[in-house]
């Protein structure tokens, strides 16, 4: 969590404490426990909203029927997972859904065999995809440069904690799992290390993709869209991708880089939270 | 930040005003009511004044138009520089230009040995960290426009129709006749197989953005790091990516040069005639 996480979580959890302070003063019996739940409510949607703001978000505009226009002929729908843009009476509507690539694009932890077989695959899969996508779509990865030397001394750091933590169990007899785990995490850190030393450069990396459906009304493509968005789901099955479907804010975020893309790290990471 | 935070204390001294109120009314069964209305709003806008750390942009124009449909902006979101290789979008008084870049792989998976496959993977990875900037690489299906080849296609058809009627009336020219029919019998066949389906292409291509305080200080600085980019993705490649201009930046935009109103009026009556 971050700092203005921890602030605004403060801040606003401070009125709760005052309504605490003030429950005498709503007379006690029936009144003070409808106080209290209220008060326990609006606790309880303070922390939904800070850890999963798309799930509330979308219910509320969808209760409501609110909708939004982001630039003159698109519209966000109600439902906050489509964005409908009017082109002389026919309606097309854009979706996204995230896509993390991450098993191919970084080596992880995994045993060299079993990448290089995922390695090798993914130029067919991607390819038989592509072949049985009968809809326009998008594949997008952005990524974002990291400061070498920073993430070398974490790198370093984390390696240095675990090797203590390591020799702290070997002198305690701790057993031979939690022995290997350590062992394990200290030689991902060191493969991390070396690779950065070779002249990797390290990455933070958003993958998603985009699909437009049209039809003559709003209703019409954002129903084609959402067949479209579990066509790409069933499609890319085969590379063992993360695929949800980006609805709320996010949503409005991936549209506008279209136009104008965050030209920063730190203006990268502002823009995604949970979802992606 | 500052309106982020403007707001969050704007919310949160609301919030606090309905609970002193509520707090401050006299006992009794009439003013224990009022309370926990009094209270059930306080609490509201300490839930709102959370909300308003990820939806600042929401929340002002939502209070000051009062509507379901939420007018974020009524401009165009973007426009075409004067030298019409970037896209420019204006984020208060900064200006963003973004420039697309194309890159030429026509490669396929079927055509490569597993060796070749490997190296093309590890390629995309290294593709990925290629620059340190924020860079979005995107591979985009989308539906030929066909349009201008169908033009063509009905211009040779008339042509040749109109040579056929001609060679009719000469009786030495039978061999001729012949042939022409048989042209014509081909440019037919060719033009029901376009009609009858949808074509996709596949295309690969980057989008690095900069700002500026003028819009010329935008587009020269995100020439600059695409110039940057272009060499990495080259080397990589061994390819000469280009800077996408004009016209054509639009596809990577725009849902509807993602689909042609050619291709979605097909598309259209084809439902229409197996609804009937």
């Amino acid at each position: 969590m971050d700092e203005e996480a921890i602030m605004y979580l403060i801040l606003t959890f401070l009125i709760a404490l005052i309504v605490f302070l003030v429950l005498p003063s709503f007379g006690g019996g029936i009144f003070s426990i409808i106080a209290i739940i209220l008060t326990l409510i609006a606790i309880v949607l303070i922390v939904m909203l800070n850890w999963a703001d798309f799930i509330i978000f979308p219910l509320v505009t969808n209760a409501l029927g609110i909708t939004f226009q982001p630039a003159r002929n698109y519209k966000i729908v109600k439902s906050q997972d489509a964005i409908v843009k009017n082109v002389n009476g026919l309606y097309y509507a854009t979706g996204y859904v995230t896509g993390n690539l991450f098993p191919y694009v970084f080596k992880l932890e995994s045993r060299q065999e079993e990448e290089d077989r995922k390695m090798l695959a993914a130029p067919d899969i991607w390819e038989r995809a592509i072949m049985n996508i009968g809809f326009p779509f998008k594949f997008h990865v952005l990524s974002s440069g990291l400061d070498i030397q920073n993430v070398r001394d974490e790198l370093e750091g984390r390696r240095s904690y675990q090797e203590f933590q390591l020799s702290r169990a070997q002198q305690g007899n701790a057993n031979e799992m939690a022995v290997t785990e350590l062992r394990r995490k200290i030689s991902v850190l060191q493969t991390k290390i070396d690779r950065i030393s070779q002249g990797e450069k390290p990455i933070a990396t958003v993958m998603y993709f985009e699909t437009t459906a049209v039809d003559v009304s709003e209703k019409a493509a954002a129903d084609r869209l959402n067949a479209q968005i579990k066509s790409l789901q069933v499609a890319f099955s085969g590379m063992d991708l993360q695929l949800s479907k980006v609805v709320g804010r996010e949503l409005y975020t991936l549209f506008s880089f279209n136009f104008s893309m965050p030209t920063s790290l730190e203006e990268l990471s502002a823009f995604f939270d949970r979802q992606s | 930040m500052q309106i982020k935070i403007f707001v969050l204390m704007a919310f949160l001294g609301m919030s606090i005003f309905f609970i002193a109120l509520a707090a401050a009314l006299p006992p009794g069964i009439m003013f224990d009511i009022l309370k926990i209305l009094l209270l059930a709003i306080g609490l509201m806008f300490d839930v709102i004044a959370f909300a308003s750390r990820f939806y600042t942009y929401l929340l002002i124009p939502a209070v000051k138009q009062r509507s379901r449909n939420i007018v974020l902006s009524d401009e165009e979101p973007y426009n075409i520089s004067p030298s019409a290789d970037s896209i420019m979008h204006k984020e208060g008084s900064e200006f963003v230009a973004t420039v697309y870049v194309a890159i030429p792989l026509y490669r396929s998976a079927t055509e490569m040995s597993d060796e070749e496959k490997m190296d093309f993977t590890k390629q995309v990875s290294r593709l990925v960290g290629v620059s340190k900037d924020t860079v979005r690489f995107t591979s985009e299906l989308y539906v030929m426009n066909k349009d201008a080849y169908i033009q063509t296609l009905k211009d040779t058809i008339n042509s040749l129709e109109n040579e056929a009627v001609e060679l009719t009336n000469k009786k030495d020219k039978a061999k001729e006749l012949d042939r022409t029919k048989g042209k014509l019998a081909m440019w037919h066949n060719m033009l029901d197989n376009i009609e009858k389906a949808q074509s996709l292409e596949l295309i690969t291509y980057a989008a690095i953005s900069a700002k500026g305080t003028k819009e010329f200080e935008a587009v020269s600085i995100a020439q600059q790091r695409a110039r940057e980019m272009m060499a990495g993705v080259g080397s990589v490649f061994g390819v000469t990516p280009s800077v996408v201009i004009g016209q054509e930046l639009l596809k990577f935009i725009e849902p509807e040069y993602l689909i042609p109103f050619s291709t979605v009026s097909e598309q259209l009556s084809k439902n229409i005639q197996q609804v009937m």
